[in-house]
């Protein structure tokens, strides 16, 4: 497309060019001119305010803005050629503009002095029909046609004038002022001033600046405009990370969520992805409270049986982010949601993709800054089960209730001395440290940044500790065409806890009438040398005491990890760059287990004391060639990327262990040299694959306009069988920014874009050789007088050879609008995944002999349909200043097809969960509960259409079931659906506010519409062995009207079953035990309070901030187990057997800089 | 121009980099199939695998309670409804009850792995002594799986070569079971080394006497009394004549200190590991190669006493004394309770302490335990991890069978003879002595008692029952679990639903 240039002045007019031109008269006299038609926001289109073009993601460190390089220069009468060489002497900018695209003839003269390089371009993108384009060092230089024609009118009116001031008050040069509708206009000078003549027929100007939101501000009468513009603090969001390219948020064609790190931040966690609950839509987290427990994500539900784990990228490497990472250290995290956006990272890319960024060091002197936080932890709710004299007449009741006499513990022997509060003495106040600090600087041509850390967790569960301790290193430079920099993190962590027992599930249940230790227990011929409390024929319950756990059974886990990178590339020409980039995740884990001598529950079996160890290497290398191209073609611009990568991913474990450690006075040693037992040893290759892949993506984008993005990933793996090895992954997408095209005149919506993908994604969830028959040596024969020991072998598991990927079909349709000048900024997305061939162990049977679990068939179908909404709405115009965010996710999730292998198969039962064709995944599938029946004669006339009693052994007070089947009885033939454990809603609302030094910061997170299968309640309501919750009130003859069933027992402690309707109460397969597990909790709160900047010099501080935090302060739900929040496995979803809950955490910190 | 050239270099070396097929990954912690049965210690590998199937929970505990609990010796008062209900009360309604899954999916494990030695070893290049020996094993240990499946489950499908997963094999009937079983055993027979054939290191692999003996049961349980004489004469006059003996003390063969004994026909070997973290032999070589048997019958707080016996089968012992008017000393050997001293609950020793100390709580019924697992004898506590060997098949019972077979066919008075010599080992009085003259019936009576008394807890009471046609609601009186028995229908074990759902050649079996 090529069009006549304009002309400011050309060699044919030297006389005018030969003046000296102030940049108010070049104003003035080009505007009278009128030659030139105005880009409309010609800086927010166009400028890259931060450098593009590398997913490594220190462009801002690496490259400076446009805006931070300022110039002293006057120049004059100056070729546009001639003031690009200037500006390239003083800076390490390199234009690159085609010839044809660029009038030589152009002259300029400009007072440059303060300001910056923006500003310069700023004023001849606005007077040219240039655009420039900041990708790195390069400034990119392009024609383009003004989409709105000049309005040629001779006739001006009226001279408005003003002063554009920022939020402190200061002037802003450089503002672009245009009169909306129109191509007149101006930018303010030097002292932020500026004068326009306009028609009279002008209503409205366009103030725009790079980083600040553009406004709309109606004239009116006025002759004199005063403006404040608003930093737009979005800004630095507007470039993001999707993997080998970073691109511009409005470029985006794919489903992006980007994180407001700040808010992530405030959250104190052990791991980053707890950090992320309700801060993006599509995002479910669930978190556990364990010290050292890594949350639990889905991205847009769950697809597949095997995995439901995203991706996770660490500047650039393919690593696990767990607890070992360092939320601290996080810069930016942005999460890839569908087909488009996801499709470079191919076949391992469908359950979504985490890019996580870490800080780096900026330009200047070296700063330093220290976070310190100090919190105490506590458990937010515990059950409330009876005391011992509550208690002992309760279970009096129930033995009577039975015919039999009571337990010596809450009869003849019952002692009132005893009275334990179980779980008071399992649970602690616990507290959490975390001290962080950064070093960082850099010059013109380099930076790093040096970050130590330390964070410890001391659980509010007795003996459950976890520490980190990591240093992080993250340097970049340049030199020439040449760059290269490394980022790399060391980390250890510590992690104590009890290796057995489930605090949650056991502490509830113990009788308040056994003591946790007695003298008078100890017992070592009954194994129990350490006189531990717990069953016993005389105070019967099968709980394991778990504060003796913590003394006889220990682990302590160590980890040591490394992730890293280190990168290198040339940049042969202001648009095509090479990179090399290496990777590596290793750690080395070491796990140790100390098993004492004792028991801790009833009827235990005594094993050997022994000392155990497991060891593990994880090790994990990337090697990548990427080429990146980013181009413009006048209205046309492209930017790709072409790569080659392989990754070599190596895993291997060992473990040792002896028994009998040798116990001076009861003081062991723990080594396995110091035990003179049994030995065992074995060690293995867990895991070794080898991923090769080609990858490529394009993005072409037609005159701001139209978008257009093709991505395409081949994949070789080495899990795979031979034939099955290669796959590839391709997408598309298309946006259309609405907002630029020229019939768009609604003032009130600042941006409109509408956009679309569709792509086929893979996961890969098979292990190494999974697809091959491999012979098991584990078998053993025993023969001879001596009784020896002779190994065996043979093919113990079938396998299925045609193993191959699950894909993936993504489609995602979104809507993003900005309104009010960018205060309110909503996203609107609807997607629709079908997952096929997703694994699932087709079950075998059993005549087979098969040992070793199903093999897996690719035979399932899961889709997952949704809408997510996010909105933003800011208020930054006065003092107080404050932001409003929230997001909705549903989620539907349906099994489309479960395997081929014939009647019956079309679900997967796995406990109480049942995942059918034409349901959820994982829906209850239980027996129906219809009340309590009140009198015997409600029990006989009960039955099926046949007449039978359907429930013969119930008595009055026991639960009345449904009988599905009409079969005259209640079996398993009877269950059905009976609800879901997925949200039907899923919301996060975050609020935040400014006033003065004062911050003020909230986040709640919404869950709502799913039922949770509640296990200690199952087992504290079956009233059978176990302490009993207090607020219980069982039926009765004189107490009818109540819930609880009748209490007795289901049978004697011998045996004897002699209660069976009691049995059928209890049945674990009921739906008696789901509940509402909806619930809104305030997630996060904390207020601060920075100093101002008077009382900071004193002090030689940059800045300094105190604050205080509490999370999860309140909850609200009906759900009464400990947490309706429960992480868990793809087959336990929403089941809660004794859930860590999230804890209550109220923290004070202080963060300083200088 | 250099950068140019460093750029085509690069795409060079990626697309050269993206055609390179280095995908192959060798497994370095297994052998592929393909490298094994070359050897002769591939070959003794294979069979040894085959054994190993016994150390399988499901095996060496549960399809015992099958043969043992379920019938009327004895009951089980667990806390555990599921034993209570598929393994005492006949009150089955789960045909998926993960027990009786467990003992039909352990038999096809060991038949699978029979299968592989059966389809490999007959080809390999081996010592042929060897190779008919190992040939030998399998085909007795895989008749030895199909008479678990065919006395507990009846019709079951059979699985002749190893197992692919698109099997779908049909139901055989108990009858063409038992032909198979039988032509398995001949196999075996004529393959087999005698005992003092193999290796001292080789005690207790199968014997051409094992696979005599259990033909006989096979027989036996067809009620083709004549065809079960073949085998059995095979142990009087046969080659295998004098190759077996009873133990002087009855109680040796249940102590660990005479396993493998003279009377040993067949016999499970256990022994303990002391490390071993679960009973699944594939999972891991740090298996449990004991029992936890001892654990489930040992009385509680020792073990968890899942399954004990009823009273009633002690007076069975205490209607004869011996000749020098003692109590039939089995009676201690084969039960714990409270008279197993004849001095009483004081003088009753359980692991160390009397039972009037150990056992002294009101809510426990004073109980009958299985003894001959147990090892009391030798420690004062249970575990998992018991090395007491399972002697299966003992040459008394042998013996019994012979004098059962013999009154079957019509030799009365020949059968007198090889009863009397268990009695005699017992310090019984002859049977010729104290009841001479016995009617066929009258005598398939009086073996019906000596097999108690002999063999109770041994395994063998279900199928006892079986072949005489007395399961039935008849032995409620003994063991009121019966009332809820049905016949034609609890004869059998329900067949897992699982492999009905999957394989639509398969059928119920009657009832359920």
């Amino acid at each position: 497309m090529k069009a006549t240039l304009p002309k400011i002045t050309n060699e044919k007019a030297k006389g005018i060019s030969a003046m000296k031109w102030t940049l108010f008269k070049f104003l003035v006299i080009f505007m009278f001119l009128n030659v030139s038609p105005i880009p409309i926001n010609a800086q927010e289109a166009e400028y890259a305010q931060i450098a593009a073009e590398d997913d490594l993601k220190k462009s801002q460190q690496k490259f400076k803005s446009v805006n931070s390089v300022v110039l002293s220069e006057v120049f004059e009468n100056l070729s546009i050629l001639e003031l690009f060489q200037k500006i390239e002497n003083v800076s390490d900018f390199r234009f690159s503009y085609d010839d044809n695209d660029i009038n030589k003839d152009l002259r300029v003269s400009m007072d440059a002095q303060g300001k910056s390089v923006a500003d310069v371009l700023s004023i001849l993108a606005n007077q040219t029909s240039l655009s420039f384009r900041q990708l790195n060092n390069d400034i990119i230089v392009r024609f383009q046609v003004k989409s709105v024609e000049p309005e040629i009118k001779s006739a001006f009116d009226k001279t408005i004038t003003g002063t554009v001031v920022d939020n402190d008050g200061g002037t802003v040069p450089g503002v672009n002022i245009v009169v909306k509708g129109t191509a007149i206009g101006t930018v303010t000078d030097i002292n932020g001033k500026f004068s326009l003549v306009i028609p009279d027929n002008a209503d409205t100007l366009i103030i725009s600046y790079i980083g600040y939101i553009t406004q709309n501000v109606i004239i009116g009468n006025r002759t004199s405009i005063n403006i404040q513009i608003q930093e737009d603090v979005q800004a630095l969001d507007e470039y993001v990370v999707i993997g080998y390219q970073t691109v511009k948020k409005q470029d985006l064609t794919g489903s992006v969520s980007v994180i407001a790190t700040k808010q992530a931040a405030e959250i104190s966690t052990n791991s980053v992805v707890e950090s992320l609950q309700g801060l993006a839509p599509g995002v479910t987290v669930k978190n556990g409270g364990r010290p050292g427990q890594m949350g639990d994500i889905e991205i847009r539900g769950i697809g597949s049986f095997r995995d439901k784990s995203p991706l996770y990228i660490i500047d650039g490497m393919y690593a696990d982010p767990n607890s070992t990472v360092n939320p601290n250290d996080i810069e930016s995290i942005q999460i890839l949601k569908d087909g488009s956006a996801a499709a470079i990272y191919g076949s391992r890319a469908a359950n979504g993709v985490v890019i996580i960024t870490t800080k780096k060091g900026k330009e200047g002197p070296a700063k330093i800054s220290f976070t310190a936080k100090t919190g105490i932890q506590q458990i937010p709710r515990t059950w409330d089960v009876m005391n011992n004299v509550e208690f002992a007449a309760l279970q009096r009741q129930q033995y009577e209730n039975s015919g039999l006499i009571p337990p010596p513990s809450v009869g003849s022997d019952f002692d009132p001395n005893i009275n334990t509060d179980w779980q008071d003495e399992g649970y602690r106040t616990g507290h959490i440290q975390d001290y962080n600090m950064t070093i960082s600087g850099g010059t013109k041509t380099s930076n790093y940044l040096v970050a130590l850390s330390w964070f410890d967790n001391k659980g509010v569960l007795i003996g459950n500790d976890f520490e980190r301790a990591s240093l992080r290193l993250n340097t970049s430079g340049k030199k020439g065409k040449f760059f290269f920099g490394e980022n790399i993190v060391v980390t250890r962590t510590i992690d104590e806890a009890p290796a057995s027992g489930n605090a949650f599930y056991d502490l509830p249940q113990l009788l308040p009438v056994i003591p946790v230790q007695d003298d008078d227990l100890i017992n070592p011929d009954a194994n129990n040398p350490g006189g531990w409390g717990f069953g016993t024929p005389a105070a019967p319950v099968y709980a394991w005491n778990y504060v003796a756990i913590n003394d006889l059974h220990r682990n302590t886990s160590t980890f040591a990890k490394v992730i890293g990178n280190g990168f290198a590339g040339i940049d042969f020409t202001d648009y095509l760059q090479y990179k090399f980039n290496a990777g590596l995740e290793a750690s080395f884990d070491r796990t140790k287990t100390v098993r004492k001598d004792g028991n801790w529950a009833f009827n235990q079996s005594p094993v050997p004391d022994q000392i155990s160890e497991a060891r593990g290497t994880f090790s994990s290398v990337l090697l990548e060639h990427t080429l990146n191209f980013n181009k413009d073609f006048g209205k046309h611009h492209v930017d790709a990327v072409f790569g080659y990568t392989q990754q070599y991913t190596d895993h291997q474990t060992n473990f040792a262990s002896r028994t009998n450690m040798i116990d001076f006075n009861g003081e062991y040693l723990t080594e396995i040299d110091a035990a003179e037992g049994s030995d065992v040893a074995f060690g293995r290759v867990q895991n070794r694959f080898l991923i090769r892949s080609l990858l490529g993506r394009a993005n072409y984008i037609y005159d701001n306009r139209y978008l257009l993005t093709l991505t395409a990933r081949r994949d070789g793996d080495s899990r795979f069988a031979e034939e099955y090895r290669f796959g590839i992954f391709p997408s598309i997408a298309a946006g259309w920014r609405i907002s630029n095209e020229s019939f768009f005149r609604a003032d009130w919506i600042t941006n409109l874009q509408l956009y679309g993908s569709y792509g086929v994604l893979g996961i890969n969830s098979i292990q190494p050789f999974e697809y091959a028959g491999f012979l098991n040596i584990n078998p053993r024969a025993v023969f001879g007088a001596d009784q020896n020991v002779y190994p065996g072998a043979y093919l113990a598991n079938l396998f299925n050879p045609d193993l191959r990927w699950e894909s993936r079909k993504m489609t995602n349709i979104g809507v993003t609008s900005n309104f009010f000048n960018d205060r309110l900024i909503t996203t609107l997305e609807v997607y629709n995944n079908l997952s096929e061939d997703a694994l699932v162990p087709v079950p075998l049977a059993f005549y087979l002999g098969n040992l070793g679990g199903n093999p897996d068939v690719n035979a399932a179908s899961i889709r997952n349909r949704g809408i997510e909404l996010s909105a933003t709405y800011r208020n930054f115009n006065k003092e107080f200043k404050w932001e409003l965010g929230g997001n909705i996710t549903t989620i539907q999730n349906r099994v489309v097809k479960i395997a081929d292998t014939g009647e019956g198969s079309d679900f997967i039962q796995i406990g109480n969960s049942r995942s059918q064709v034409g349901n959820s995944l994982a829906e209850w599938y239980l027996r129906e509960t219809d009340g309590i029946f009140q009198s015997i004669d409600e029990v006989n006339s009960y039955i099926s259409s046949d007449g039978i009693v359907i429930q013969p052994n119930a008595q009055p007070g026991d639960i009345r079931f449904i009988d599905q089947n009409d079969d005259g009885q209640i079996n398993d033939d009877d269950r059905t659906f009976r609800g879901s454990p997925w949200p039907t809603l899923q919301t996060g609302m975050q609020f935040s506010a400014n006033y003065k030094g004062f911050s003020l910061s909230m986040q709640w997170v919404g869950v709502f519409g799913h039922l949770i299968y509640n296990d200690v309640r199952r087992i504290l309501d079956s009233y059978q062995n176990t302490n009993y919750r207090s607020d219980i009130s069982p039926w009765s003859p004189t107490n009818t009207d109540t819930n609880d069933p009748r209490i007795a027992l289901e049978s004697t402690l011998g045996g004897d079953l002699l209660d069976p309707g009691i049995a059928e109460n209890n049945f674990a397969a009921s739906d008696r035990w789901l509940e509402n597990g909806s619930y809104v909790r305030l997630r996060n709160l904390e207020i601060g309070y920075s100093l101002p900047e008077s009382v900071l010099t004193r002090f030689k501080f940059d800045s300094m901030r105190f604050f205080i935090s509490g999370q999860n302060l309140l909850t609200f739900t009906e759900y009464t187990g400990l947490d309706p929040d429960i992480p868990g496995g793809i087959a336990s979803i929403g089941f809660d057997g004794g859930n860590w809950p999230a804890s209550r955490i109220i923290s004070i910190g202080l963060q300083a800089g200088f | 121009m250099k950068t140019h050239s460093i750029f085509i270099l690069i795409v060079t070396l990626i697309i050269m980099a993206g055609c390179q097929k280095d995908l192959e990954i060798a497994n370095p912690n297994a052998l592929t199939i393909a490298n094994f049965w070359q050897t002769e210690a591939d070959a003794v590998r294979g069979v040894n695998a085959v054994y190993s199937t016994l150390h399988r929970g499901a095996i060496s505990r549960w399809q015992w309670f099958y043969y043992e609990i379920r019938s009327d010796v004895g009951r089980s008062t667990s806390p555990d409804p599921g034993i209570v209900n598929n393994m005492d009360q006949f009150n089955i309604n789960d045909n998926a009850y993960g027990n009786t899954v467990g003992v039909w999916a352990d038999n096809y494990v060991g038949i699978f792995r029979a299968n592989q030695v059966l389809d490999n070893v007959p080809d390999m290049d081996i010592d042929d002594n060897l190779k008919e020996r190992i040939i030998g094993e399998a085909y007795f240990l895989r008749g030895l799986f199909y008479y678990h499946l065919a006395t507990l489950f009846g019709n079951v499908p059979l699985q002749l070569e190893t197992s692919s997963p698109e099997d779908l094999p049909s139901t055989s009937s108990q009858q063409q079971v038992f032909a198979q079983i039988e032509s398995d055993l001949m196999q075996a027979a004529d393959r087999l080394p005698l005992k003092q054939g193999y290796a001292a290191d080789d005690l207790g692999r199968a014997t051409r006497g094992s696979a005599q003996a259990l033909l006989a049961k096979v027989y036996m349980q067809q009620q083709k009394y004549a065809e079960a004489l073949g085998p059995l004469s095979w142990f009087i006059t046969g080659g295998g004549a004098g190759q077996y003996s009873l133990m002087p003390n009855y109680r040796d063969n249940f102590l660990i200190t005479s396993e493998n004994n003279n009377e040993s026909v067949f016999e499970w070997q256990f022994e303990i590991n002391s490390t071993e973290t679960t009973d699944d032999d594939v999972a891991t070589p740090n298996h449990n190669i004991g029992s936890s048997i001892s654990q489930f019958l040992a009385p509680k707080p020792i073990g968890f006493a899942d399954g004990e016996a009823h009273r009633w089968i002690v007076h069975e012992f205490l209607e004869e004394t011996t000749t020098s008017g003692a109590r039939d000393p089995r009676l201690e050997a084969s039960f714990l309770y409270d008279s197993t001293n004849v001095g009483g609950p004081t003088q009753t020793i359980v692991y160390g302490v009397n039972w009037q100390q150990r056992l002294n709580t009101n809510q426990i019924v004073p109980g009958v335990f299985f003894r001959k697992f147990l090892n009391d004898h030798w420690r004062n506590a249970e575990s998992f991890r018991s090395p007491n060997n399972y002697r299966h098949i003992r040459y008394a019972d042998v013996l019994l069978m012979y004098a059962e077979c013999l009154n079957a066919t019509g030799s009365t008075g020949m059968a007198y003879e090889y009863v009397d010599q268990v009695r005699a080992r017992a310090g019984l009085a002859p049977l010729s002595e104290v009841a001479p003259g016995l009617s066929q019936t009258g005598f398939l009576d009086q073996i019906k008692h000596e097999r108690l008394t002999e063999l109770s807890g041994e395994g063998h009471r279900w199928t006892d029952l079986a072949r005489w046609g007395d399961l039935g609601p008849q032995l409620a009186e003994r063991d009121p679990a019966f009332n809820n028995f049905i016949v034609n229908k609890h004869e059998l074990l329900p067949i897992p639903q699982l492999d009905l759902d999957i394989n639509p050649n398969m059928r119920q079996n009657n009832g359920y």
